[in-house]
């Protein structure tokens, strides 16, 4: 079993000029376009990415209200922010979100594949797609979350949630201490994609 | 049994990934640009008719089938975007859209001049339904009358489903008892039909939630609870089970 290990050394050159083989292919062939695929990665550098979710969190850690009804209703909820036509559009057509209390720490897991709220978050980062995570984080979330740096105590419960349906969800991490009177901008900046998937605390700078 | 159907909890896997990047190299950028431009083209879709040569179905279940497909070491070998190049071109191949010969060839091009440039061809309408796509997506849910056999706070058995090509149900759930957490709204398909397995048409979907130490006794750490979402087609009844 040691050769199927092997890492050849040109894998990746391989795989880059597959990869450009086959866009050229399919463009060829009149199945995409010469922009397809920019056009693709345009729209989660521009559109659906982390600094939605970021707002969203924010906007939660600063009114009550809205961070009850996003946990009760998460998609009328984001759709009072106006934060684009696209919000429940791939990947988020119904997103759950779970607030994080004292007491209750809240991860984010898909361990059949890669399930992540798109327009939220924009596309899963490669520890969410570890085999590895994905084995352990149900069994040891608190040894899993020790080598994220993150320390969670016996007596805080901790829920894990596989999406492995139709739901796609993220997240409310807790406020940070000494953030009182920050703006709601300021505030988004704290907000990172790992805290909004259970892995890491939003921290104040 | 799949080990990509039962990877929860398997055990001395070593330290988990940490990297928190999307992309490590610039050309899996490119397989998931295909990858999203095949899901926005494909033809179960209620989008607007485009020139696209594109003539099948291409859903999350297609890559996912192909995935579950893989000889598990060979699973674990590859990383994320390895397995979508070798998932999506075997489809392209398949599909008769392209030969082996020629990806072959032009592959040997590239790799002889990286530089060489992609081919120009403009047609707005195909660029435009990609948007479309990313911009509405495509909900399973179903304007359809279903019944809802349980209610927040029942018990419910999870099914054990013979193993075949694709599935939901995670493997450290099956034949578990849970209790519902969360009854959806409405009724909900699968992006294809698993006849063996249970799921495919429209059914209820329902939250369930068990204590870790049920799945895995003296075998895990304490104090933790595991949800996880199910079609209706895989629960059951204690009473039944």
């Amino acid at each position: 079993m040691a050769n199927l290990f092997e890492y050849d050394s040109d894998r990746e050159k391989q795989s880059a000029a597959r990869a450009k083989a086959l866009e050229a292919l399919l463009i060829t062939k009149g199945i995409i376009t010469d922009k397809t695929v920019d056009q693709v990665l345009d729209f989660f550098e521009t559109r659906m990415g982390p600094f939605n979710g970021a707002k969203i969190v924010a906007r939660a850690w600063m009114d009550p209200d809205f961070k009850q009804k996003l946990v009760e209703d998460t998609p009328a909820a984001i759709e009072e922010l106006g934060l684009g036509d696209f919000m429940a559009g791939a990947e988020g057509e119904h997103m759950r979100a779970v607030a994080n209390e004292p007491g209750v720490h809240n991860i984010i897991i898909c361990t059949l594949c890669s399930c992540y709220p798109w327009p939220v978050l924009g596309l899963p980062p490669y520890w969410y797609k570890d085999p590895a995570f994905r084995s352990r984080a149900a069994r040891e979330p608190r040894a899993v979350l020790k080598e994220f740096g993150v320390d969670v105590p016996e007596e805080v419960h901790v829920k894990l949630w596989d999406s492995s349906a139709q739901i796609r969800w993220f997240v409310i991490p807790e406020r940070p201490e000494g953030t009182e009177g920050m703006s709601e901008e300021e505030l988004a900046a704290l907000v990172t994609p790992e805290s909004m998937m259970g892995v890491a605390l939003a921290k104040a700078a | 049994m799949k080990l990509q159907h039962h990877l929860g909890g398997l055990e001395a896997v070593g330290p988990v990934s940490t990297d928190i990047r999307v992309f490590v190299e610039d050309w899996e950028t490119r397989i998931f640009g295909i990858h999203s431009a095949m899901m926005a083209l494909s033809t179960q879709l209620d989008l607007p008719e485009t020139p696209s040569s594109f003539r099948t179905i291409w859903t999350w279940a297609d890559l996912r089938k192909g995935a579950e497909a893989m000889n598990p070491f060979e699973y674990f070998k590859y990383r994320y975007y390895e397995k979508w190049l070798g998932g999506i071109s075997g489809y392209f191949i398949e599909n008769d859209y392209i030969t082996e010969e020629e990806l072959d060839a032009l592959t040997e091009e590239y790799l002889a001049d990286p530089d060489k440039p992609l081919p120009e061809v403009n047609v707005a309408p195909i660029d435009e339904r990609v948007i479309q796509y990313l911009t509405v997506g495509d909900s399973p849910k179903r304007d359809v009358t279903v019944s809802y056999d349980f209610e927040a706070g029942d018990k419910v058995v999870v099914a054990d489903p013979p193993s075949v090509a694709h599935s939901r149900v995670p493997g450290f759930m099956r034949g578990l008892t849970c209790e519902v957490e969360k009854v959806y709204d409405g009724a909900y398909v699968y992006l294809c039909d698993i006849e063996e397995d249970g799921i495919g048409p429209a059914m209820p979907c329902y939250t369930v939630g068990v204590s870790a130490d049920e799945i895995w006794p003296n075998n895990v750490e304490p104090n933790v609870t595991v949800f996880a979402d199910l079609y209706a087609g895989y629960l059951k009844s204690p009473e039944y089970a």
